[in-house]
């Protein structure tokens, strides 16, 4: 009966405690209340174990999912300002591969977006998700029109492509003003994405197409740093070598 | 301090009284048994008994000493005395605000 009742408790627990509580079960004469007791240590030990193991593996993912953030953050930009470059005339590459390279970065930044929002979301859900869904949408529609231009041909296209870049552009703003609330990484990062979100709508308005340089190194700087420090989260803050 | 044992859920109470047995010298796990069994006239379960030790022992509360045999004496750590201290000011105060509201008097 002893035997039975303490195989009920999970090997690690038996291995620490299993020796001592046995002999407590010698010492005392048990009731069926020590019984129902010892039951439910048991399922509480095992409940315990596995709440653990769980923490474990939430936390190997919240780390995962920041790594994976931040370098998709660091690649989105790089691929973005590669495809401006590109598509800017400057150089001899046909508007395919610079698109292919835009569609590339803005999908890239939904998984950067959705990997570092982790912190964001558990303060302020309502603008966390609404960056996401901008950032999704302008994606979408940006690759409708890729593919439409491709297959179809034509200028209707291009205005749809510059619709769906505008809306990623806004929700990469949302993002940057969730972050910069609160304080989840960077603040300084967060106001360089957010300056190289509003750059580009000021040059539109005010037709000063030179403001793009600074936005794009707004842009690209800002999510670069966020990216590193993503990326850099789950170091510990001194090194652990030895002297 | 933060407050331990409130965390404990329902071993909170539990984990209470073994700090209290333990405040006067290390005890094993039979020896705080009957000592809390006495000391409150209620029966302490060898599987509550455990759940609690566990937990206390997790959060450096008290700490286990070298085997005598198969039984295990733990002892109150420093940092298991001060909590302790800390919640019996807390239940003292607790328990003088409810007298005072039911207008006993205190001897």
């Amino acid at each position: 009966m002893r035997t039975l009742l303490i195989r009920c408790y999970p090997a690690a627990w038996r291995e620490r405690y299993g020796d001592e509580f046995a002999s407590i079960l010698d010492e005392r004469p048990l009731g069926p209340f020590d019984v129902a007791d010892i039951l439910l240590g048991a399922l509480d030990a095992r409940l315990r174990l596995r709440d653990r193991r769980a923490g474990v593996t939430q936390r190997k993912g919240f780390i995962m999912s920041l790594r994976i953030g931040g370098i998709a953050a660091i690649l989105g930009a790089v691929s973005l300002a590669t495809a401006w470059f590109l598509g800017s005339g400057f150089f001899a590459v046909n508007d395919t591969f610079a698109g292919f390279l835009l569609l590339l970065g803005l999908g890239l930044l939904l998984v950067a977006v959705a990997g570092l929002t982790a912190f964001q979301a558990r303060i302020d859900p309502a603008l966390s998700w609404a960056a996401f869904a901008l950032l999704a949408i302008g994606t979408i529609v940006a690759m409708v029109a890729f593919v439409g231009a491709a297959v179809l041909g034509g200028d209707g296209y291009w205005n749809l492509g510059m619709l769906g870049l505008l809306t990623a552009i806004f929700g990469t703003l949302l993002f940057a003003i969730v972050t910069y609330q609160t304080a989840a990484l960077s603040r300084g990062a967060a106001l360089l994405l957010a300056a190289g979100a509003v750059i580009p709508f000021v040059g539109m308005v005010t037709s000063q197409a030179i403001l793009i340089v600074p936005a794009l190194i707004c842009f690209l700087l800002g999510w670069f740093i966020l990216g590193i420090q993503a990326i850099r989260l789950d170091r510990p803050a001194t090194d652990a070598s030895p002297a | 301090m933060e407050p331990t044992i409130p965390e404990f859920g329902r071993f909170a109470e539990p984990s209470l009284l073994i700090l209290v047995s333990l405040s006067d010298g290390p005890k094993h796990g039979y020896a705080i048994m009957t000592d809390v069994e006495q000391a409150t006239g209620r029966p302490l379960g060898p599987g509550t008994l455990y759940a609690a030790l566990a937990r206390l022992e997790e959060r450096g509360l008290i700490e286990a000493l070298p085997p005598e045999d198969r039984r295990r004496p733990y002892r109150l750590t420093a940092v298991g005395a001060a909590n302790l201290t800390e919640q019996l000011h807390g239940l003292s105060a607790f328990a003088r605000h409810g007298l005072k509201q039911l207008g006993v008097t205190e001897p």
